[in-house]
């Protein structure tokens, strides 16, 4: 199981670091 | 109702992703094959495809009515910009849950092989689509360069697509239907393998949303500040 929860931990912690990367820059006020 | 619409994106992404991991990890079978391995085709067929087909796609369909004078607005160039960046998020993730399957059921992490190949060089002109965007600073030559050099690398989608049948690959070829149409997963592992599309399709669409209101943001900060400094030479020529 450690190569699929390495999958998935990259899988859905990837979109939910670039969604918070996202809300990031707009609080920044740059893109 | 197009406001609610837009307010429910966010929340019923989240729940129909964490459903996916829920019936991916916990409610299917293990396959008889691969065993919990395959617990991997809930996630990485999924991100594949929205980066490839439905990101880029994104973009070359957005890049080519920019082109076509007839429907140009900045609007479109900055749904490719967002396209676009969207599409290297998902790439990146394709090629590492990809890689991470590769190791146990290939025996490596990584192959010269045709898919891998032509994944990672989309993902590549993705970079240098941003890069040639962040190299010109006139907004209309960048959205035109940017559309031009979006729809040449779009070239790269059906060879990727194409790439098991062209050549003889280590990666599998056609992951949920059999060349003749018919359907290569049954039951619970189906409906979650289709859940994993559509939502990992909602992410895309949520994530698009969020990074084209940054660049909408940003135009409208350009805009102001640049009206800011022609006042204020106004006001220093006046006086």
């Amino acid at each position: 199981m450690g190569y699929v929860t390495a999958g998935y931990a990259f899988a859905f912690g990837g979109l939910g670091l670039y969604a918070l990367s996202l809300w990031w820059r707009g609080r920044r006020g740059n893109g | 109702m197009k406001l609610f619409a837009q307010r429910a994106l966010g929340p019923v992404t989240l729940v129909l992703l964490g459903l996916t991991i829920w019936l991916g990890i916990w409610v299917t079978p293990p396959d008889a094959v691969q065993g919990n391995l395959a617990r991997l085709l809930y996630v990485h067929p999924a991100v594949a495809t929205v980066a490839l087909y439905l990101s880029y796609g994104t973009a070359t369909v957005a890049s080519a009515l920019y082109l076509w004078k007839r429907t140009r607005s900045m609007t479109l160039d900055r749904i490719a910009e967002a396209a676009v960046e969207v599409s290297l998020v998902f790439i990146v993730l394709t090629l590492i849950t990809g890689s991470i399957w590769g190791r146990p059921a290939w025996g490596v992490w990584w192959v010269w092989d045709a898919r891998l190949t032509s994944t990672a060089i989309l993902g590549v002109l993705a970079l240098g689509c941003l890069a040639l965007r962040r190299a010109n600073d006139d907004p209309v030559v960048r959205a035109r360069r940017s559309a031009v050099f979006v729809i040449i690398s779009a070239i790269n989608v059906p060879i990727d697509h194409y790439s098991v049948e062209w050549w003889k690959t280590l990666h599998q070829g056609a992951t949920v239907f059999n060349p003749g149409g018919g359907l290569k997963v049954h039951g619970s592992m189906m409906w979650t393998l289709l859940l994993s599309f559509v939502s990992f399709s909602m992410a895309f669409l949520w994530l698009l949303r969020a990074r084209y209101r940054l660049s909408e943001r940003q135009y409208q900060n350009t805009e102001r500040a640049l009206q800011e400094a022609l006042d204020q030479r106004r006001a220093e020529v006046t006086n």
